[in-house]
């Protein structure tokens, strides 16, 4: 609720409004029985001018009751949306605001999540409430006066009808509430077993279980089943059972009214309103059952939106000029632990690379190699130590400094829809097309970009998913280079070029690129060969530094992987 | 309309097993209907009887039969309306039910081509979101449907028994509802599809956006990202807009057009009363049943238009999964040759195949692997390796040319007893749900521990099964990860050990995993190759120099054959690649 106040406040015009035609149409909709027992009264005295005048009078107050339920839509709408969109709006700028620790902390699919789905639940509760649930007090006081005005002696028969109906609410919805959880896990169940059988379709038909499988997926699919029937029974006696209530209470109205009509012979006109309100108090009630099961979703919704604006961003840049730096790289005594691990990932790391070096990673998977590398350009902080990039701790530099410092190449190449000029000017905003032909020979992407139609503007798809693998990577690293950085990180980011491209690739970065300090991190030796030095992790160690050869004499694991990787890939050309 | 007869056979096929309990839900529905159309006549009566007894002093005992009877007709109207719940519920459940599993039996028996060609998202949507919206039309839509049906003809015809005038007018308005509510429902399903249509852009750009968000912060691309995501919310709000605001117009509109009705009724009985010289008692009885008509009469259109849409989603559903039902099967030759072993060879036979007719990708491969041997093939990507594994055990079947084990055509086998004797280790370690135990038994669920431990140990994965807290019993799924791609290949390795294939098809996995985890991948995969005929898709060293004989594929063609030694010595293809330290992938 703290949350939605704010946006609750921007908005009040059009909620205003809305309250407003709300209320006006509760009245349209309460005064008309009382108008059809001024009419009866009318006739049993056979008063015509009477009978006329409160006849427009209903159909003035049933044509104010249609516009005020189109403005009360409009502006329920609006306010609705408005919150929305705002709210929406909001929570983007906090989760770009975030350090990458901030987002992994969330995990970026659930940050998803609560900028589509919860911020729709929010949207179709505002709309409700505005819409709806405003009528429901109105309505049900407004019908509870009116029938107590109406047949003031007959209060006793609607304190018992409303105490049966809300019994009968609690204690269904509360069965309801108790099978909608138990049937979210069968329906899990059936749906595990569905898509597991597509993923393994060759596993079942090889291994010949398909009988076995069809057994298994009946058994979950009836446990889903017999809670949907028993689900679908308690409505079964729910809502008829509401409704009987409500007539029988009718009828005990009228009983009533009719054996007092000797002493009360007016009430003969109130027959037909006094039931008429029990009927509407009987709505409202089933109204509100319904809605207090609805909204309880949305305020989940509400409450995970209210997590992510109370969670501060965990990294600040301070507020200094953009510098130009030199390409050097410092670690020192530097600790990492992820943000809720319980054990560091990196001990004390330590080493030094000056501008222009090549720097070789290696180790084995879980290491901490790519860890390391992501303290370089501050996607994290050291938990202890200091980084350094160019001479300076790096939390001490403008995040600009650091940005046209720094390029990074990731595992996953992540590229953007739109096209690839697109995705290449996220390297560098205005980057020419020589400056794209510059990087996309560098990173052999040249040969099949000239091949596409529309060459740098060719269209990248959603997941890039009109790209090969191999392809993806060469255009990471082309957005990666386009830049020029000072210093270049690449996260096992040739993984899916053959040996050639990669051999190419390497080269093209030796001759362009001289000057740019580029870090590697490779499951091959074979990419990191030539580097000016290897570093070695070993469960979060570094645990020797050298070049191939000084390795290959100084450090018995760096020699291990060597040796597999022998034996798996053939021999080495070269070493 | 297409569409309609599809979901009209779909549903007459799973409804019809139900005759009974539609019958009963035929006579619940009259009661219901029927009750809720006469009650009203009674009560007027019983207002008339009041009358009466006011003015002329007559007795009360015919107001309280009129009132017995108006109350016994709501009792049976709730009855009624309770008893086509509960038939609807069952039916909807058990119904929907077969169709879950009939869906699933067909996709047993339905060839992998389909499964290859179609998204996996696709499919599923079919067991969620398309039988889903079949559930909700049978326990609400059709059951409204049905309902305001049977209320809106009890009730024209209630109302033209008591009065034709008042009955004429109370139907006047309908015309012009209908009207309104199909304009509206024309008009929301527009706005509707346009705002769907926005909102997924916005939560695919979003969903871009954070899953890359490393690259957005490492090249600090926050500020643009913010502005494209600022563009499409503002097409989110105006287009959520136009929809909310349509669909939400509907029933406010229609609840007035019930109003207003009401408010005509009144009007004109009164003054047919005053005008017409019905007598008091009698035109208080009429407009007292017509504004319980008036209401009850708008109620089932009301409730026509808000079902309007769930239908049409059924509809599209039954169209869905009829597709699913078209689909061509398996051909199992019936009862088929029994085949349990490799007595002499497997041989491959001038095999071309295509997966889509036109593109060929086999262009006549001819290979033989004799019993015991292990036949090693290499290729770049795309060569045809994966689809020469794919037609061993007839997940499809080739165009031309044929496969056969000693000598006889794999396709007059019977396909169970092929596919028992043709062990997979694919690359991917698919496994499911459920305990390890369960997972290596999958291919012989009746087997003992000791023998599924047999096999964990073979396939070098018993130790680090037993020490986990569960042992055998851990359950493993999608989403919790106890074991690493290492430990799943290994356990989808013991899970073929367990089942004894004669012949095996081996596709060897180039994931990148420790060290240790990949020794202990290879010593399982040697145990495993021991004393069988196998295929294996190489990518190590170790295998190719094992094999007794490589079979080298490029382009769909077999272009080169022999030992590893050979090979090399002819300086072909191969002798390059080999070279080239090219990864054998």
């Amino acid at each position: 609720m703290k949350t939605l106040w704010p946006y609750l406040r921007r908005f009040w015009r059009a909620e205003l409004v809305a309250t407003i035609a709300t209320i006006i149409m509760a009245f349209a909709s309460l005064w008309q029985p009382h108008l059809l027992q001024q009419v009866m009264a009318a006739i049993i005295a056979n008063r015509q001018q009477q009978v006329l005048h409160l006849g427009i009078e209903l159909i003035v107050f049933a044509a104010l009751g249609i516009v005020a339920g189109v403005v009360n839509t409009v502006f329920s709408a609006r306010a609705a949306v408005g919150i929305a969109t705002a709210l929406r709006s909001d929570l983007y700028k906090q989760v770009q605001s975030f350090a990458f620790a901030d987002i992994e902390t969330f995990a970026a699919s659930k940050l998803v999540v609560r900028m589509t789905n919860d911020i729709n639940q929010v949207q179709g509760m505002v709309m409700a409430v505005f819409q709806i649930v405003a009528r429901v007090p109105i309505m049900f006081i407004g019908a509870l006066t009116l029938a107590l005005l109406t047949v003031p002696s007959l209060w006793w028969l609607l304190a018992i009808m409303l105490i049966i109906i809300v019994v009968i609410a609690i204690v269904g919805m509360k069965r309801m509430s108790k099978y909608f959880g138990a049937i979210q896990a069968r329906i899990d169940d059936v749906n595990t077993i569905a898509r597991e059988n597509l993923m393994g379709v060759r596993v079942v038909k090889s291994f010949v279980q398909e009988d076995a499988q069809i057994k298994q997926f009946t058994s979950a699919s009836d446990k889903m089943n017999a809670l949907a029937i028993k689900i679908g029974y308690t409505f079964s006696v729910m809502m008829p059972g509401f409704f009987l209530i409500g007539y029988l209470a009718m009828a005990t109205a009228i009983l009533v009214i009719g054996q007092s009509l000797r002493v009360h012979p007016a009430y003969l006109a109130a027959v037909a309103s006094f039931t008429g309100y029990l009927m509407q108090l009987l709505m409202a009630v089933i109204n509100a059952s319904f809605i207090a099961s609805g909204t309880t979703r949305a305020f989940v919704s509400l409450g995970r939106i209210g997590e992510v604006f109370a969670h501060k961003p965990s990294m600040h840049y301070p507020d200094v000029p953009v510098v130009n730096l030199p390409g050097s790289i410092e670690f020192d005594h530097v600790d990492f632990s992820y943000p809720g691990a319980s054990q560091p990932t990196l001990h004390d790391i330590n080493f030094k690379v000056a501008p222009g070096q090549m720097v070789g990673i290696v180790g084995a998977t879980g290491s901490g190699k790519t860890s390391l590398a992501q303290l370089i350009p501050r996607l994290f902080d050291a938990t202890k130590g200091v980084v350094k990039v160019g001479g300076s701790d790096v939390r001490t530099l403008a995040a600009g400094s650091l940005r046209q410092t720094v390029a990074m190449v990731m595992q996953r190449s992540t590229l953007f829809s739109g096209t690839i000029a697109s995705n290449l000017r996220q390297g560098k905003p205005d980057a020419t097309t020589r400056d794209m032909h510059w990087a996309a020979d560098i990173a052999q992407s040249s040969e099949f970009i000239r091949r596409l139609d529309a060459g740098f503007n060719a269209q990248v798809e959603e997941r890039s998913a009109n790209f090969s693998g191999g392809q993806k990577q060469r255009l990471a690293i082309t957005r990666g280079v386009i830049a020029h950085p000072k210093v270049l990180i690449m996260d096992d980011s040739t993984s899916a070029l053959d040996a050639r491209s990669e051999r190419l690739v390497q080269e093209a970065l030796d001759r362009e690129l001289k000057d740019t300090t580029t870090v590697i991190i490779a499951e091959k030796i074979a990419s990191i060969i030539k580097a000016d030095q290897i570093l070695v992790l070993d469960g979060g160690r570094l645990i020797a530094r050298g070049t191939h050869k000084e390795l290959l004499k100084t450090s018995p694991e760096y020699r291990a992987i060597y040796q597999t990787q022998k034996a798996r890939e053939g021999v080495f050309a070269d070493a | 309309m297409h569409d309609l007869k599809v979901a009209g056979k779909y549903y007459w096929h799973y409804l019809r097993a139900y005759p009974w309990q539609f019958l009963g839900i035929l006579v619940a529905v009259i009661c219901f209907a029927t009750s809720l159309a006469v009650a009203p006549t009674y009560m007027g009566a019983a207002v008339r009887d009041l009358t009466d007894y006011l003015r002329n002093g007559a007795s009360l005992n015919q107001f309280y039969r009129d009132l017995g009877i108006m109350t016994l007709l709501y009792i049976f109207s709730s009855l009624g309306d309770f008893s086509t719940s509960m038939f609807m519920s069952w039916i909807g459940g058990v119904a929907t039910g077969k169709m879950r599993t009939g869906m699933f039996r067909k996709m047993q028996k339905m060839r992998v081509e389909y499964f290859d060609t179609h998204s996996d998202g696709d499919i599923l949507a079919r067991y969620t979101s398309d039988l889903d919206n079949i559930f909700n039309a049978m326990n609400e839509a059709f059951v409204q449907l049905i309902y305001s049906i049977a209320q809106i003809l009890g009730i024209v015809i209630m109302m033209f028994h008591n009065s034709v005038p008042l009955a004429f007018i109370t139907m006047a308005t309908t015309p012009l509802a209908i009207i309104i509510a199909a304009v509206n429902i024309h008009q929301a399903g527009v706005a509707v599809d346009r705002q769907q249509d926005d909102i997924g852009d916005l939560n695919g750009y979003i969903n871009e956006q954070i899953t890359g968000q490393k690259v957005i912060i490492t090249n600090g691309l926050q500020q643009d990202s913010i502005a494209g995501f600022e563009e499409r919310n503002a097409r989110v709000r105006e287009s959520s807009l136009r929809g909310q605001i349509w669909s939400g117009v509907l029933q406010p509109l229609m609840n007035g057009m019930m109003l207003l009705t009401s408010a005509v009724v009144i009007f004109f009985g009164s003054w047919f009363v005053l005008q017409g010289g019905l007598q008091t008692g009698v035109g208080l009885a009429l407009i007292v049943a017509f504004v319980q008509y008036a209401q009850n009469y708008f109620q089932p259109i009301v409730a026509v238009t808000s079902v309007y849409v769930q239908i049409q989603l059924a509809i599209t559903a039954a169209r869905r999964i009829t597709q699913v039902h078209e689909q061509p099967e398996e051909k199992r030759p019936e009862p088929g040759l029994a085949v349990s072993t490799v007595h002499d060879a497997l041989t491959i036979e001038d095999v071309h195949f295509s997966y889509n007719p036109g593109t060929e990708v086999l262009h006549g491969v001819t290979m033989t692997a004799k019993r015991g041997q292990m036949v090693a093939l290499v290729g770049p990507t795309g060569s045809g390796k994966t689809t020469v594994m794919n037609l061993l055990n007839r997940f499809y079947d080739v165009d031309s040319g044929r496969i056969c084990i000693d000598g006889v055509d794999i396709r007059t086998m019977n396909l169970d007893a092929l596919r028992k004797t043709v062990g997979i280790v694919l690359q991917d370690p698919q496994l499911f749900t459920g305990t390890i135990r369960a997972n290596i038994s999958f291919g012989q669920p009746d087997a003992s521990l000791a023998a599924v431990r047999d096999a964990a140990k073979q396939a070098n994965i018993d130790d680090f099964i037993m020490s986990l807290p569960d042992g055998y019993d851990t359950e493993i799924s999608d989403e919790q990860s106890v074991l690493s791609t290492g430990q799943k290949q290994l356990v989808s390795i013991a899970r073929t050990i367990l089942t004894n294939p004669q012949l095996l098809i081996l596709d060897e996995a180039t994931s990148n995993v420790d060290t240790v985890t990949e020794e202990r991948i290879q010593k399982a995969m040697d145990n495993v190759i021991a004393g069988r005929t196998s295929f294996v898709i190489a990518h190590r060293l170790k295998t190719i120099l094992n094999a007794d004989r490589i079979e080298v594929l490029r382009d769909g063609r077999i272009i080169e054959a022999g030992t590893h030694a050979e090979l090399l010595a002819n300086k072909g293809f191969y002798s390059s690649l080999y070279r080239n330290q090219m990864v054998f992938d």
